[in-house]
């Protein structure tokens, strides 16, 4: 079915047997409140970030290359081949809503927004976003605007840079060995 | 299936809410009480015998009221996920189990089940009746230590070492069929890991003959209990509603009337196929989340019972030779099958591009995957949805006119797991 | 007394897995110490000896279950794996009333502090048993997140591998932990140079 009617509906995109519907930014809040009121979809159940920094470079086996162009020659093509989807910017804000009837109907709804860029909470339309949004600012540094507590929830107060950007490295230590000096 | 809760139009907190405001997920203490009473902070700190892990919970108390909560979490914080994106499909595989570490098998499962809706790959029968039954082992074996540390937090301490009796033999039926006793990772992306040994059948039916006795000896102990009953009712109380909009799923949403259960409503492997009953309580208190628990625990014995007397023949694993090991007696003869072998090692199958969300019915509720995929060896991120987190936020809710001693009882309800919470 | 050749901890009645590979030189532990300084450590005179067992016989763990090693350390209480008759059931939940703090599961940074904090509130003597891979020495992760050992912050006597390990495998640390105290081996904070 078609979502077209979502308060800034920018696109649709049916794959997997989801639908990931992407709206602007700044109305997030009206798509939120028209998705829980006039379609049902009381139940959020997650609000994922994701940082795509990175993502058109060409990977470790030079797979399918890059914006120049496909190497067929290239080993391990394995026939499942295709350019990545271009993203429009570094990060993605996905909301996963579920209603609570008969078929159990989800949608992904998503925002993209780049570093700096603040998203709007949804804290007002579904209270259990308190915490994830905490995490997304803790994780990704995204900064939500109008969150009433956005501290950090995972990581120390005062722990400087945002953890699971692709920047940020791994970090660890290499192992030792026990007979080396 | 009656919906006990209809969506309704509504405002965000709608009147009758007891969640807190301005913040969802701390009680504020009155000001005008600051000044006339006596408020005491207290922390339950992370090391605390009955949080249930190294949950922090700084707690203000008027006398024995509690009149302000927050929880801070964090003290296990893993990094799973930054992990998970430096290693190949199938060495990530190990890594959710640890995340809610009582039922271990059900993340897997859920990881696994959206690398394949990527892949594109629907498992033999087998591969899914035996992850189903695995599955409810896993949620038994959680319940069961949910039971005992419960009880042992509210005095029952003798329900601990019977709870941990059937949860040793659960624990010896996972070491029968995948070598380990907890964090077995035993599915793969296409199936199983290995066929199913001989004798697991019989020793698995054994237990399932055995196990409603025991839970009437565990409802015995302290269904009608007068100390349990009086500790458990009218205790930490969550209506519907509340419960929806603070997105709780798995017991305490049942326990709150709503009638919600992934198994039936959103079927995965071969629920459908398979009949069971899902237990619903009215009132939302601890009490209820117990019943509830109880109820489960029989119900999945009643499952695993199917899932020997339906379990299909046939192979373990699919043929598909892209993404599983081929048998090691073709290496000897095929190039192909040599070829796709040392590639499968070193590098690892490649999962198309995209992105999906699995949500599976884990012990505490709805456990969910989410994996982007770059089209790569490597997945790009990969996030869970643990229910534990969600449930933490309800304790403030669930708080508002307790005392200080009923607090240990209702965060043991809310069934939390810190590795969950913290990921 | 002259020390013709080197002794080993198979000779103070230590049942280290030395003894099961003769060929093998000394152990770090041994190296670290020193022979010597061992001899001189582990000579004990009867009322040492009697503290010894007293200890060694009683050691009451501190309820520190941090993640998925904590439930196999609940597991050795129960009465297949029972604990209890090593003297060691009775899990304390106040630090001062306990012996052994066993880290059972992976230490975050931010757990890091109060686990010091509870090893600084026990009262000595005290052991420590890093249970698990991630308390050894960080387990499977590497990463920002988790301390790669807790050896970094306390003193550790008994490191018992596993990713959990079995809750035999923690009876045997428990075991190798009393036969150190019996022989009269000092507790890890006054041999090795971290913490204390």
């Amino acid at each position: 079915m078609s979502w077209e009617q979502i308060p800034g509906f920018l696109s649709q995109k049916d794959a997997h047997g989801e639908t990931t519907v992407v709206v602007e930014t700044e109305r997030l809040v009206e798509a939120a409140t028209y998705l829980r009121d006039e379609a049902g979809f009381d139940f959020l159940s997650d609000i994922t970030p994701t940082d795509y920094l990175g993502w058109e470079q060409p990977r470790v086996a030079g797979y399918w290359g890059n914006r120049a162009g496909r190497d067929l020659n290239s080993p391990g093509s394995w026939g499942l081949a295709k350019q990545p989807e271009e993203k429009p910017k570094r990060f993605s804000i996905s909301y996963h809503v579920l209603a609570l009837r008969e078929g159990a109907p989800r949608l992904r709804l998503q925002v993209w927004c780049d570093d700096g860029e603040p998203v709007p909470s949804v804290v007002t339309v579904w209270p259990t976003a308190d915490w994830h949004e905490r995490e997304a600012w803790d994780m990704m540094g995204i900064s939500i605007d109008g969150h009433p507590n956005l501290e950090r929830i995972l990581m120390e107060e005062d722990w400087e840079g945002h953890p699971l950007r692709k920047d940020y490295p791994l970090g660890g230590e290499p192992v030792r060995f026990s007979g080396e000096e | 299936m009656t919906m006990a809760v209809v969506a309704e139009k509504r405002p965000a907190i709608y009147e009758g809410s007891r969640i807190p405001q301005p913040i969802p997920t701390v009680l504020l203490v009155d000001p005008k009480l600051r000044e006339e009473g006596d408020i005491l902070e207290v922390n339950f700190g992370p090391n605390h015998p009955s949080t249930h892990g190294v949950l922090r919970l700084v707690v203000e108390l008027n006398g024995e009221r509690v009149v302000g909560l927050k929880a801070v979490v964090g003290y296990l914080h893993t990094g799973f996920e930054k992990n998970m994106e430096q290693k190949s499909w199938w060495k990530a595989i190990t890594y959710p189990e640890r995340i809610d570490y009582l039922s271990f098998q059900i993340n897997e499962l859920v990881f696994v089940l959206a690398i394949e809706k990527l892949l594109e790959v629907e498992p033999p029968g087998k591969a899914t009746w035996m992850r189903m039954l695995l599955s409810e082992l896993s949620r038994i074996h959680s319940h069961l230590i949910w039971l005992g540390t419960s009880a042992l937090e509210l005095g029952a301490i003798s329900l601990l070492w019977y709870c941990f009796r059937e949860r040793d033999a659960v624990l010896d039926l996972f070491e029968l069929v995948t070598g380990a006793r907890m964090h077995t990772r035993y599915f793969q992306a296409g199936g199983l890991a290995e066929d199913i040994p001989p004798g697991f059948y019989s020793e698995c039916r054994r237990f399932v003959d055995y196990m409603p006795a025991r839970l009437d000896e565990y409802e015995a102990l302290l269904s009608s209990q007068v100390i349990w009953l009086e500790r458990t009712k009218g205790l930490g109380l969550l209506s519907a509603a509340d419960a929806i909009a603070l997105g709780q799923s798995g017991p305490v949403l049942r326990a709150s009337g709503v009638d919600w259960d992934l198994r039936r409503d959103e079927p995965y492997l071969a629920y459908d196929q398979v009949d069971f009953r899902v237990p619903i309580y009215p009132n939302g208190d601890v009490y209820d989340r117990y019943k509830v628990h109880m109820d489960e625990m029989r119900e999945s014995t009643r499952i695993v019972r199917q899932c020997l007397d339906g379990m299909p023949e046939g192979p373990w694993i699919v043929d598909d030779r892209k993404i599983v090991l081929p048998p090691r007696d073709e290496l000897h003869t095929s190039m192909e099958s040599l070829i796709h072998h040392f590639k499968l090692v070193t590098e690892g199958y490649r999962v198309p591009e995209g992105e999906v969300y699995v949500a599976v019915e884990s012990a505490r509720g709805e456990l969910g995957c989410y994996v982007v995929s770059d089209g790569g060896p490597k997945p790009w991120r990969v996030k869970f949805r643990a229910p534990s987190f969600v449930a933490l936020e309800a304790t403030a809710t669930c708080m508002s006119d307790a005392l200080v001693a009923d607090l240990i009882a209702i965060v043991g309800s809310l069934d939390t797991v810190m590795g969950e919470v913290d990921r | 007394m002259a020390v013709e050749r080197r002794k080993r901890l198979a000779d103070f009645g230590l049942n280290s897995e030395r003894t099961l590979m003769r060929r093998k030189g000394p152990s770090v532990f041994e190296r670290e110490l020193g022979v010597e300084e061992l001899e001189d450590k582990l000579m004990l005179t009867t009322v040492e000896k009697a503290v010894a067992w007293a200890q060694g016989n009683s050691i009451w763990p501190d309820t520190f279950g941090l993640a998925c090693c904590a439930m196999e350390m609940i597991a050795i209480v129960s009465p297949r794996y029972d604990v209890a008759r090593f003297g060691a059931e009775v899990f304390r939940s106040s630090p001062r009333q306990a012996d052994l703090m066993i880290v059972s599961g992976r230490v975050s940074h931010k757990m890091a502090a109060p686990l010091r904090q509870v090893y600084d509130q026990m009262l000595e003597p005290k052991w420590v048993i890093a249970m698990g891979a991630c308390a050894s020495s960080g387990g499977m992760f590497s990463n920002y997140a988790i301390l790669q050992g807790v050896d970094k912050i306390v003193a550790v006597d008994v490191h018992v591998p596993g990713c959990p390990p079995r809750p035999e495998a923690l009876l045997e640390g428990i075991v190798r932990l009393q036969e150190k105290i019996l022989a009269g081996v000092p507790p890890a904070y006054d041999i090795r140079e971290v913490a204390s």
